[in-house]
């Protein structure tokens, strides 16, 4: 089999498992997960194949031509692609084992498992598009599986608002990026992604900022990015391996990837926005985290956050300047130092959800980290692996996160230290919250009758456990990758001599002050002291009885961009709406109502002269031919 | 023996005619109706036999030939819708026979 050929079965199996499953096994949930996740080990398999034996290729079938304009159906397998084809299908299949204890219990588990198909056939396919028409048909199946699967539970009002929120917030991104693709059909005369390397390589004099920008736009709906945010914390409606798989480490990442993929679009002035846009992202994910009290919406923030890091990243270190022959020097810094931090990413955030499911799950679906609190005996297995996770995800030494964000870092350390005044700090809020969260739910004493009964899943929710806890531990050193996929991680710029000790000791300042301020925060003390400071008894937030002002302004934060949007779809565009459906029903509904009224009318009368009776029609029949006679005579 | 004009022929095929056709309209009677109808038939045959005799041609003849052919169809037909109208509704006035109205 040539490898263009399995990756073309990679495609295929996971859309074939959906339909199998649509058509013959929607009330055998059992078999269902066990077609999926069977597809699923393939994908990985193939993927672990196509990836380490350093096979490259591209392939392309003309699928539709639409006059001039052809659109192929193709594969572009680049080391990009690998990387980002084997952490889908590791993350994927992680989800999919877990999935099977998480979702054991479900009724509709067939349509859960033909979801995830769906997901993994959509998103496999933006890795491996080679053109941009065929990512942007892609990009919209995520979309759509995303929507599925986050309206899982359906009877849940609240999934459903959550569903069509994340479906609506992704098209108005979406609107951009298929203008940032026609525009770009339309300048540089082609989308495929090889093309177009080839095209700035030699020079091409065109030099549009619109394009990479238009783009992007996809991306700040699809990764979550500062204004389009908004949907990604309600999302944590679907079930938690769906929030661990799509919602944090692929499904969001794509936007990163593309951004990666049409690298060579890019021009300064839009890279400086990407990055203050990324940065800005990073800040304020971090900063909400920072009140949250569900811990899925912490790490949902905390993924905000770190989409954030990584779009900065890119924005950062891709290009270098502009020759005066309007040639732009491309460098993969950027792209070295965010795909870096994408995979570790990957494998630590699927690691705090699938161990916060293991919690929820464990805690009989409780979710509010106030009402847990020592889980560290009752789950140990959970409790090992999520403080590695953490461990990961604040940067200590040597466990994954350390290196990707010690790469950002000096990326922004080199290019712009404002960016890294904003980074670093962002950096210590990770470590506050995610501290938070650990020391809350696990340590201490339970404060629920659920965390008192807390018990641990069962293998296959353990396993996907280990693995990722082995990823995120050990992801962080390159030198241990294998050679066909370290390709894009060494790009990833090495810090050296006095950056290199700022950088590292900028990093660990600010992991040991969020860390420790976190730990004096919500020490069992101030827990017990804001407990009973409120009247009610109800589990209050430390930081929200001492330092009320402080929380008040973090939550406006949070919510001011869902008021902002209800104020804007409720007060401008709702009256619009109404002001064009009066117009409508003026205008075309006018004209429309009286054409109709008049054909009504003709019928009325028309009615009038069918009496039933034979005599009276032999009358009219006179007065035709009558009508007859008199025209032919030349009288009428 | 006073030898009839052709207007003289088509006087009476008018007369006929107007006979026929006030029998249609008038009566009550499907099958006072269905003989009206062949009156006028029979007035227009008239008029074309006349028509043929005075131009001496074949013309007029040949329609006649068709018009009896198809007029013996008709009454075929008809007197069977006027035998089966009878005895579905047990009546033959045509203002009782309103059901396509009422």
């Amino acid at each position: 089999m040539t490898p263009a050929r399995l990756a073309f079965l990679l495609l295929a199996a996971p859309l074939a498992s959906a339909g199998a499953t649509a058509c013959f096994l929607r009330r055998r949930g059992r078999a269902a997960a066990a077609l999926s996740v069977g597809v699923a080990a393939l994908i990985l398999a193939g993927a672990l194949w196509l990836g380490f034996s350093g096979v490259r290729f591209e392939a392309d079938r003309e699928w539709l031509s639409l006059g001039g304009l052809v659109v192929s159906f193709g594969f572009k397998f680049d080391d990009l692609a690998a990387l980002m084809l084997v952490i889908v299908a590791l993350v994927g299949f992680c989800v999919h084992v877990f999935s099977l204890g998480y979702m054991s219990g479900d009724a509709a588990k067939a349509r859960y498992f033909a979801g995830l198909s769906v997901f993994m056939f959509s998103m496999t396919g933006i890795v491996l598009a080679d053109n941009l028409f065929m990512m942007f048909i892609f990009w919209e199946l995520v979309g759509f599986s995303s929507w599925l699967l986050i309206n899982h539970w359906h009877e849940r009002p609240a999934a459903c608002a959550a569903a069509k929120k994340a479906f609506i917030t992704n098209r108005v991104g979406d609107f951009g990026f298929l203008l940032g693709i026609l525009m770009c059909y339309w300048i540089r005369g082609t989308v495929n992604l090889t093309d177009l390397a080839v095209q700035t390589s030699s020079g091409f004099a065109s030099y549009s900022r619109a394009i990479p920008l238009l783009l992007f736009c996809g991306a700040i709906g699809k990764s979550a990015q500062l204004p389009l945010q908004v949907w990604l914390p309600d999302a944590m409606e679907g079930p938690t391996p769906v929030s661990a798989l799509i919602h944090a480490a692929t499904m969001v990442a794509a936007g990163i990837y593309m951004l990666c993929r049409i690298q060579v679009l890019m021009v300064p002035q839009a890279l400086d926005v990407i990055a203050w846009v990324g940065t800005a992202t990073a800040l304020y994910g971090a900063l909400c985290a920072v009140t949250q009290r569900d811990i899925k919406k912490v790490l949902a923030y905390s993924t905000i956050s770190q989409l954030g890091y990584m779009v900065a990243a890119f924005g950062l270190g891709s290009v270098e300047h502009r020759l005066e022959s309007g040639e732009i020097v491309l460098v993969a810094a950027g792209v070295g130092a965010a795909m870096f931090h994408l995979t570790t990413h990957a494998f630590f955030k699927a690691l705090l959800f699938l161990g916060s499911g293991s919690v929820i799950h464990g805690c009989s679906h409780e979710q509010d980290i106030f009402r847990m609190g020592g889980l560290a005996r009752r789950m140990r297995f959970t409790f090992v692996t999520f403080t590695v996770a953490v461990a990961a995800i604040v940067g200590l030494p040597f466990f994954a996160g350390f290196f990707s964000k010690e790469a950002i870092l000096a990326l922004a350390f080199s290019r712009n230290r404002a960016i890294f005044a904003v980074l670093a700090f962002t950096a210590g809020l990770t470590a506050f919250y995610m501290l938070r969260l650990w020391r809350l739910a696990f340590l201490g004493r339970p404060r629920s009758d659920s965390a008192e009964h807390a018990h641990e899943g069962g293998f296959s929710m353990r396993a996907p456990l280990a693995v990722l806890a082995a990823l995120a531990a050990a992801g962080g050193f390159t030198t241990l990758y294998p050679r066909a996929l370290a390709g894009i991680v060494d790009w990833a710029l090495e810090p050296e001599g006095a950056a290199r000790v700022a950088v590292l000791s900028t990093s660990l300042a600010v992991l040991v002050a969020g860390g420790a301020l976190a730990l004096i925060l919500y020490s069992s003390a101030a827990i017990g002291r804001a407990g009973a400071a409120a009247a009610d008894n109800f589990l209050r937030d430390p930081l929200e009885s001492g330092f009320p002002v402080i929380f008040g302004a973090l939550v406006t934060l949070r919510d001011s961009f869902d008021t902002a949007y209800g104020y804007y779809i409720e007060k401008v565009q709702q009256r619009f709406a109404m002001l064009l459906n009066f117009v409508d029903l003026l205008g075309i509904g006018g004209l429309m109502r009286s054409l109709a009224g008049l054909v009504g009318l003709t019928g009325l009368q028309a009615r009038a002269l069918h009496v039933g009776r034979l005599n009276v029609y032999v009358f009219w029949f006179l007065a035709g031919v009558a009508v007859l006679w008199a025209f032919a005579a030349g009288i009428l | 023996m006073i030898a009839a004009t052709l207007n003289a022929y088509l006087g009476l095929s008018a007369v006929l005619f107007a006979i026929g056709f006030l029998g249609v309209l008038l009566r009550r009677n499907a099958l006072v109706i269905f003989m009206g109808l062949e009156l006028m038939l029979v007035a227009a045959t008239l008029a074309l036999v006349a028509f043929s005799r005075f131009n001496a041609t074949m013309d007029g003849d040949v329609f006649v030939f068709f018009i009896l052919t198809v007029a013996a169809a008709e009454v075929a037909v008809g007197l069977a819708i006027v035998v089966a109208l009878f005895r579905r509704s047990g009546t033959i006035q045509v203002n009782e026979l309103d059901s396509l109205k009422n």
